[in-house]
């Protein structure tokens, strides 16, 4: 890695001492600009309910300084331990789509998890989109012949220029089982919070009511799991 | 498997939820309505998200070599591309 710079953290707060964190980790690539505004929201929700939020910026991501192909999940794994660690009082870590998947090596009193990916499928969205734009332009690539030539040099994919350790990482990347934690997905039931894929979107979008929801359910679990 | 009846439907709120389309415009769609060239929305990004989406919601797994340009022209053009898939 380069600088070892601090990178920004977005730190929502309540007034006065908070009933416990969240950690926020945001999804990963394009789908992070998608979903922040609305995780966001739940962020301001969550602190109007008394928890302290933290949204932090991954290496590579954001407003980050560090060039992306010099970044692996390994590496965001460590990043998001050390940030962990720095927190007093109770924790909760709480995962959206790809952050799943970089989430285990913290330590927490819990985690919440929504609407995990593995690791395989956005690696196959992001080398799609290559294969789709190299299309345009007249130019034939496919995944088998974009795999190969990343084991040996960094691919650029839709707008990320990714390291072989990074596109070999991400292809075998599962979520991995920590305790306790919930998964919530969306749509109707017990274990789902309403809303639409804001992640998935062409273009960013909002939606205050599924914020609400996100803060509603991570609040509940909190109580469920008797940290506050 | 996907049900080819519940096909139609799936396609139509994967496409409202990766192109934000609302319920109405993803309703409306006809199978001479133009996708790929005719939405503003529906870039590189969207055709790969929308090939993901594909296989998670409507259990099937798609080729490279299966994709062309003409399976994202019209909607109709999708919806007999997912049909074939999910009865094959």
């Amino acid at each position: 890695m380069a600088t070892a710079a601090p990178e920004h953290i977005l730190h929502i707060t309540p007034a006065g001492s908070p009933r416990a964190t969240i950690l926020f980790v945001p999804p990963l690539f394009e789908e992070a600009n998608r979903s922040r505004r609305t995780l966001v929201l739940a962020m301001r929700a969550l602190a109007a309910d008394g928890f302290a939020t933290l949204l932090p910026d991954l290496p590579g991501q954001n407003e980050s300084l560090v060039p992306l192909e010099q970044v692996d999940l390994a590496i965001w794994q460590n990043v998001l331990a050390d940030a962990a660690a720095t927190i007093d009082g109770p924790l909760i870590i709480a995962s959206l789509r790809g952050g799943a998947l970089i989430d285990h090596h913290a330590k927490a009193a819990a985690w919440w998890r929504l609407a995990p990916v593995g690791g395989a499928s956005l690696l196959r969205t992001l080398m799609r989109a290559r294969v789709a734009a190299d299309r345009e332009g007249s130019v034939t690539s496919s995944l088998d012949s974009l795999q190969a030539e990343a084991a040996t040099a960094p691919l650029l994919l839709a707008g990320n220029k990714l390291s072989p350790a990074m596109i070999a990482q991400l292809g075998a990347a599962e979520i991995h089982p920590v305790a306790p934690f919930r998964t919530v997905t969306l749509g109707s039931g017990a274990d789902a919070v309403a809303g639409t894929p804001l992640w998935l979107r062409a273009e960013p979008g909002e939606d205050a009511t599924m914020a609400a929801a996100i803060a509603a359910d991570i609040s509940a679990w909190s109580t469920t799991c008797g940290i506050s | 498997m996907t049900e080819p009846s519940s096909v139609d439907a799936t396609l139509r709120a994967l496409l409202a939820d990766v192109l934000g389309l609302g319920e109405n415009r993803a309703g409306a769609l006809t199978h001479d309505s133009g996708l790929f060239g005719a939405l503003p929305e529906f870039d590189s990004m969207a055709v790969a998200t929308v090939l993901t989406e594909m296989e998670d919601r409507l259990g099937i797994l798609i080729d490279d070599d299966e994709i062309d340009g003409e399976i994202f022209e019209t909607y109709g053009n999708l919806l007999a591309f997912s049909l074939r898939k999910v009865t094959d």
